[in-house]
């Protein structure tokens, strides 16, 4: 009953697994991003896959998991810090069923599964978010944050405000499933 | 915003029928769906609010140490490892060296591997904050919590608190002794919770009893009572034949002194405050109020916060006690051992206008084709608004959980006309009679079972109907002759009935007739019940579903009926006073 997404079918990539990227936004070192399948990437989003760590090899910079969504103008980037004198990058894992809303900033280490991210967030260097959390929009996470798992995030900075009904990782599933199905192209 | 539909839970009342949707009574009585549990021994629906709450385990929100029940006591229900939060903004704290290496963009570098003799302190990364401020440095950055014990343990607060902790000790115990020969008696599910309840029950029965005592009208009111178990009342005797031997407390500071140590206002204060050069450097309200004790008033004598733990939480159903949800033992896990969720047994209602849809979708193309995004938000609410004195037909999609298809009947509850005129907003004219009349199918109808092997081919509509939308049951709407013919007619003619069965889905239509003076929002209650196959039944095939269907008729003992209110929120209603616009759907 749901309503379709419409998206220009000229402007989205879809890959074999179901990814559906858009070609208006910038991805860059995508031999170092993982994409789990059926996630889209909208226009305007910046994946920096090209900050990698030092040294010889392949390396997993970004890794998102099945059903994902970055949303439009969203910046994602893997965290730095220096440790014992050497600059370094360290990798983002992102799991399965996770939504970030549009112009958020990610510089997070770990992102769980079922997670939902609202939109205008920043979510600080090293921030670890578990399972079933969801960051309210307009959040500002500071760095090296933990948001614990079936947490309600909200404020500057990030607080904790509410714990999330014990059927949430249901209720996020369905909804990024249905989401998914939704963004339909759209032939012009 | 789109429609909404929320779910009834009667705990609130004694009655079933819930408060009509125009008093404010109904926001507390409608949860929404996946915040409800069910409790299959009484079968009935629970919220958040009637279940009773057992905590199952504590951790840390910031390090996700998971603290043994026998150490959150000691540590009074805080972290006791190296987490802190800023006093200032409550960010949680990092460890720096005190002389932090510049990393060459200005930012402060990760404290982890520095070595060497430096000092240690807490950092807040988003207001800047340290520790140094307030003259707390660490000589290595792990313990600090027992570093920082031995400051805590002289503050004034804590030592009044261990005083009167010392001082009502001997009660507690002489209280404890009494409960649990009394609780004792009272059937336990478990020993382990039996022994916690028992504690927690004579801790507060002290309490409740210290209370009614010293306020006249408390002794009225009796928590226990309402729980059915523990059996309060006889207890209240006991508590009064000693309630006079408790020895007078006195303080270790007198109250009156308390202003000359710079806690309670006084000169001191004041002349703080005349030379005041920074607003920022009187604490605010915020700051200083979770302190226990009156602190003073300066920024500069805020100290770093231990985090509070979290919990993890278990629930019963408040009846008949059985465990409704059972959190694993693991803090960071999102599964349950139980979990009993009114999701996966009540059908899940979904609300939809299909002439706001279709200008969504309308409007959608169109930013699309113009690449425009700025546009959509604005024609949104003219063209899908509901406006009074017009006609609107709305759907509902009912999904099945169980496994076993269901027949459902839908009702909608008459506001009666005392309830709406005691609302006062509306004029007495308008009082009389609700502002808008709905209409649904009237007769029953039937959704398919749930099958996980629906989860992945349901582009194919057309396979699906026929195995699915076929069974010919009554659909209450005349003129329905097969299960295909209407799908093309119904954009023109049928409204109110049967429009689709997708898999577990049916989705039947209604129409809402607006007044020409109504205002506010469209909200109703609908009574839904819905009979489905009892558990004692034989597993069906549910990848056979015309048999099943059949079976089930053929064999009606077995059925059972549960019934539930919901709130359906359509949205609010445009008045007449604003320009019409014609909408082209219609």
């Amino acid at each position: 009953m749901d309503p379709p997404i419409f998206y220009s079918k000229t402007e989205y990539i879809e890959t074999d697994t179901g990814n559906k990227v858009s070609r208006r936004a910038t991805i860059a070192g995508p031999q170092n991003i993982i994409l789990g399948g059926k996630t889209i990437i909208s226009s305007g989003a910046i994946i920096r896959g090209d900050l990698r760590r030092t040294g010889a090899g392949h390396a997993v910079v970004i890794s998102l998991g099945r059903y994902c969504v970055v949303g439009e103008g969203c910046v994602m980037r893997p965290p730095y810090k220096t440790y014992r004198g050497n600059f370094n990058y360290y990798p983002m894992k992102i799991g399965d069923h996770v939504h970030i809303g549009a112009n958020t900033v990610v510089e997070a280490a770990t992102i769980g599964s079922h997670v939902e991210i609202g939109k205008n967030c920043v979510i600080g260097k090293f921030t670890i978010i578990k399972d079933c959390a969801r960051v309210a929009d307009g959040t500002i996470v500071p760095p090296n944050t933990v948001i614990p798992a079936l947490a309600l995030f909200a404020g500057s900075p990030g607080r904790f405000v509410e714990d999330l009904p014990e059927s949430t990782q249901e209720t996020v599933e369905a909804y990024t499933k249905r989401h998914y199905t939704r963004f339909q192209p759209l032939d012009r | 915003m789109p429609p909404t539909i929320e779910y009834h839970c009667p705990c609130l009342s004694q009655s079933t029928i819930p408060p009509p949707p125009h008093l404010a009574s109904s926001s507390h009585s409608f949860h929404p769906l996946h915040t409800l549990f069910f409790c299959e021994e009484c079968d009935a629906v629970r919220c958040n609010r009637c279940v009773s709450v057992e905590v199952s385990g504590y951790y840390c929100p910031n390090c996700l140490f998971e603290v043994p029940s026998a150490s959150v006591r000691a540590e009074k229900n805080r972290c006791a490892r190296n987490c802190f939060m800023c006093p200032n903004c409550r960010n949680t704290l990092s460890v720096v060296p005190s002389d932090p290496p510049d990393s060459g963009d200005g930012r402060i570098a990760m404290p982890i591997g520095a070595i060497g003799d430096t000092q240690y302190l807490l950092y807040c990364n988003h207001c800047r904050w340290d520790s140094a401020e307030v003259g707390i440095t660490f000589e290595k950055p792990t313990g600090l919590a027992a570093q920082l014990q031995k400051f805590e343990d002289s503050a004034p607060d804590s030592l009044e608190f261990e005083r009167l902790k010392e001082h009502f000790e001997p009660i507690i115990q002489r209280a404890s002794s009494l409960s649990s020969s009394t609780a004792a008696n009272a059937p336990a599910p478990s020993s382990a919770a039996h022994s916690h309840r028992a504690r927690t029950n004579s801790i507060t029965a002290a309490a409740s009893a210290a209370l009614a005592r010293d306020i006249p009208g408390v002794g009225k009111y009796n928590p226990l009572a309402r729980s059915g178990r523990g059996g309060g009342a006889g207890k209240d005797k006991d508590r009064s034949t000693n309630k006079d031997e408790m020895p007078e407390y006195r303080s270790r500071v007198d109250s009156a002194s308390a202003s000359k140590l710079g806690t309670g206002g006084g000169e001191l204060d004041v002349e703080y405050m005349r030379h005041l050069e920074d607003v920022s450097e009187v604490a605010n309200l915020e700051q200083r109020w979770i302190t226990s004790w009156a602190t003073s008033l300066q920024t500069a004598d805020l100290k770093p916060l231990r985090i509070p733990l979290h919990s993890k939480r278990s629930k019963r159903c408040p009846a008949c006690a059985h465990i409704l949800i059972k959190p694993e033992q693991k803090a960071q896990s999102v599964r349950y051992k139980i979990k009993l969720v009114a999701s996966n047994y009540l059908p899940a209602i979904t609300a939809a206008l299909p002439h706001q849809q279709d200008a969504n979708t309308e409007s959608a193309k169109r930013t699309l084709s113009k690449s425009t995004a700025a546009a959509a938000d604005e024609d949104r609410g003219a063209a899908g608004g509901i406006h009074a004195g017009k006609t609107y037909p709305f759907q509902l999609a009912l999904t099945n959980p169980l496994y076993d298809p269901i027949q459902v009947r839908l009702t909608v509850q008459r506001v009666h006309a005392p309830a709406s005129s005691s609302s006062g907003r509306a004029s007495p004219e308008k009082a009389r009679r609700p502002p808008f009349a709905v209409s649904l199918p009237s007769t029953s109808f039937s959704i398919a079972a749930f099958a996980e092997a629906w989860e992945y081919d349901l582009d194919d509509e057309d396979d699906l109907d026929e195995m699915f939308g076929l069974d010919d049951d009554d659909f209450g709407v005349a003129g329905r002759i097969s299960g295909r013919e209407p799908k093309e007619a119904r954009s023109k003619t049928k409204v109110v009935g049967v429009l689709e069965k997708k898999a577990n889905t049916t989705i039947v239509g209604g129409e809402i007739v607006i007044g020409k003076e109504a205002r506010g929002n469209v909200k109703f209650n609908m009574l839904v019940s819905y009979t489905y196959r009892s558990d004692d039944a034989a597993p069906s095939e549910s990848n056979d579903e015309g048999a099943t269907s059949k079976a089930a008729v053929a064999r009606p003992p077995e059925t059972k009926t549960f019934a539930f209110y919901t709130a359906v929120d359509l949205g609010p209603i445009i008045p007449r006073e604003e320009p019409l616009r014609i909408d082209t759907d219609f």
